[in-house]
């Protein structure tokens, strides 16, 4: 492949549909050749041209160049007139220019024309959480989720939602939910007793470490889970509300992690590693 | 054995227009199926179901990985006596086929662009280029061939091997089929044969699935299951494994 400063059309075409299959934003390269390489070529393209003018105008909006999406909108809606989808994108350039109400407003056209139109919910709690207004956002987000109640990524964005509202109890289903789908990320199972750790009590505690413990068990690299599991041994080894053999395990546990992170310390050749630990407990 | 001579003119005026109309006619059907196709509408509260049901399995599946309070807790909304989303009671919202005038149409439509130009093209082929043999299969045949090769022409001396005009144009309309998805691209509407064959497993397909019993299935599923939580002796295992 050659560098992204002298491709040829044809070459970023190949380039913009792996991007477009993989998922892959890439917003500023998007950018970058659809100047250089495919803007006067846009005829050549075939019957791929309207996707790649999508393509340019979702990453226009992320790079904020109003003037190419607005070229890219109304292109599209050239082709496609009463297309919902390019609704869409009115919606979301009247959103990058921060006119909210009116891209409120084409959202709930689009979704009284197509009750089934996910895209648009989506967008409208984008609305709300770029405004601030988180309350309102869960409350679209849930709505949204009774219905689409497979959609993981709906359901980690309502987790960071609750998250910032400080509501964790209802954090932790949304990442229950999470650890559901995919049983074996162990970013999950690390956010999951996160979650518990901050929560606090004892069985909340006991929680996080076992869960600490799994994510450290399907990535042993994770030094979060290694520093969370021996906040949360240490936390119950100290506290008087476990029976004593419970606080002799959560000792055993909390000296086999400090030793794993000294040894992962070794390793970086970082010395005095207790002082920062000594730091990082909570009375 | 001095072998039939088949005069050039039949090729110009029989063997190539067959293949020509036949082709043109594909592509035609093509483009008026995209423009009567109507587009399926889905109702929210069909793709609800599935989503319940695909959220349930999932739980089935991978309950062992959370908190058993957590598991109850997703179990008693799906079964829940009273108010549970796979117990509770609903309509029968089976779309009646009579009463239903957009299915009436989709089923008209599909005849229009399947059946119509098929009885049509069909029969102008037959009256207008019957009793021609146009070609010859480079291979012997048995006698068993010469009623799916030589439709129309009924010579018992004829070498099975000779293909009728008719023929031919069967032979076409199922044989285009990777032409045309050369041409018009993949999942194209030319294709008869493909058609025919969900005429014949259409009774069973028209009816979409009933909801009522896939939920019955579900809520035995998590009726039945015990929750296991995998990360009960998790801590043990951990120092185990490194001593």
């Amino acid at each position: 492949m050659s560098s992204i400063n002298n491709i040829s059309w044809q070459d970023a075409k190949d380039l913009f549909r792996t991007w477009r299959e993989n998922n892959e934003r890439k917003s500023e390269d998007v950018i970058y050749i659809w100047k250089s390489a495919l803007e006067y070529n846009l005829n050549k393209l075939g019957n791929e041209k309207q996707l790649v003018v999508e393509q340019v105008c979702i990453a226009a909006l992320d790079c904020h160049r109003l003037d190419i999406a607005e070229f890219c909108i109304r292109y599209l809606n050239k082709e496609f007139p009463y297309s919902l989808r390019v609704e869409k994108y009115k919606a979301m350039i009247l959103e990058a220019q921060e006119r909210y109400e009116e891209a409120l407003d084409i959202l709930e056209n689009i979704i009284n024309a197509d009750k089934t139109n996910s895209a648009a919910r989506k967008r409208i709690v984008a609305i709300f959480k770029a405004q601030g207004r988180n309350v309102e956002a869960i409350k679209q987000l849930t709505e949204y989720l009774k219905t689409y109640m497979t959609d993981n990524e709906a359901w980690q964005e309502l987790s960071e939602l609750y998250i910032a509202e400080q509501d964790f109890q209802k954090a932790a289903f949304c990442v229950e939910e999470l650890i559901l789908h995919s049983p074996h990320n162990h970013l999950l199972h690390q956010r999951y007793a996160d979650i518990r750790y901050t929560q606090g009590g004892t069985e909340n505690m006991e929680l996080a470490r076992a869960y600490y413990c799994q994510a450290l068990k399907l990535n042993p690299n994770n030094m979060r889970a290694l520093y969370g599991l021996y906040l949360a041994t240490s936390n119950i080894a100290t506290s008087s509300k476990y029976p004593s053999q419970k606080k002799k395990e959560a000792t055993n546990l909390s000296e086999w992690a400090l030793t794993e992170i000294k040894q992962r310390y070794k390793e970086k050749k970082v010395a005095n590693i207790e002082d920062y630990i000594a730091a990082l407990q909570i009375s | 054995m001095n072998d039939l001579i088949v005069d050039s003119n039949i090729r110009g005026w029989v063997f190539l227009p067959i293949v020509v109309i036949t082709f043109l006619v594909g592509v035609l059907r093509h483009y008026i199926s995209v423009l009567l196709a109507s587009q399926k509408k889905i109702e929210i509260q069909q793709l609800q179901d599935s989503q319940v049901i695909l959220r349930s399995r999932i739980l089935r599946e991978n309950a062992r990985f959370i908190p058993k309070s957590s598991f109850n807790m997703r179990r008693l909304v799906f079964n829940n006596a009273e108010n549970g989303y796979l117990t509770q009671k609903r309509e029968n919202a089976a779309p009646n086929m009579m009463t239903d005038p957009s299915m009436m149409t989709d089923m008209l439509k599909g005849n229009i662009t399947n059946v119509l130009p098929m009885i049509i093209i069909g029969g102008w082929i037959n009256w207008m280029f019957s009793g021609f043999i146009t070609t010859k299969v480079p291979f012997p045949l048995t006698l068993r061939f010469k009623p799916m090769l030589q439709r129309g022409i009924e010579l018992s001396h004829l070498d099975a091997s000779w293909v009728s005009s008719a023929s031919w144009y069967f032979l076409n309309v199922f044989g285009l089929r990777s032409i045309y998805a050369l041409v018009l691209g993949e999942n194209n509407a030319a294709d008869q044969s493909k058609q025919m064959q969900d005429q014949m497993s259409g009774a069973a397909m028209a009816m979409p699935p009933d909801p009522k019993v896939a939920f019955k299935a579900e809520w035995e599923g998590l009726e039945i299951i015990e929750h296991q939580w995998a990360l009960a002796e998790i801590e043990n295992t951990m120092t185990a494994k490194d001593k």
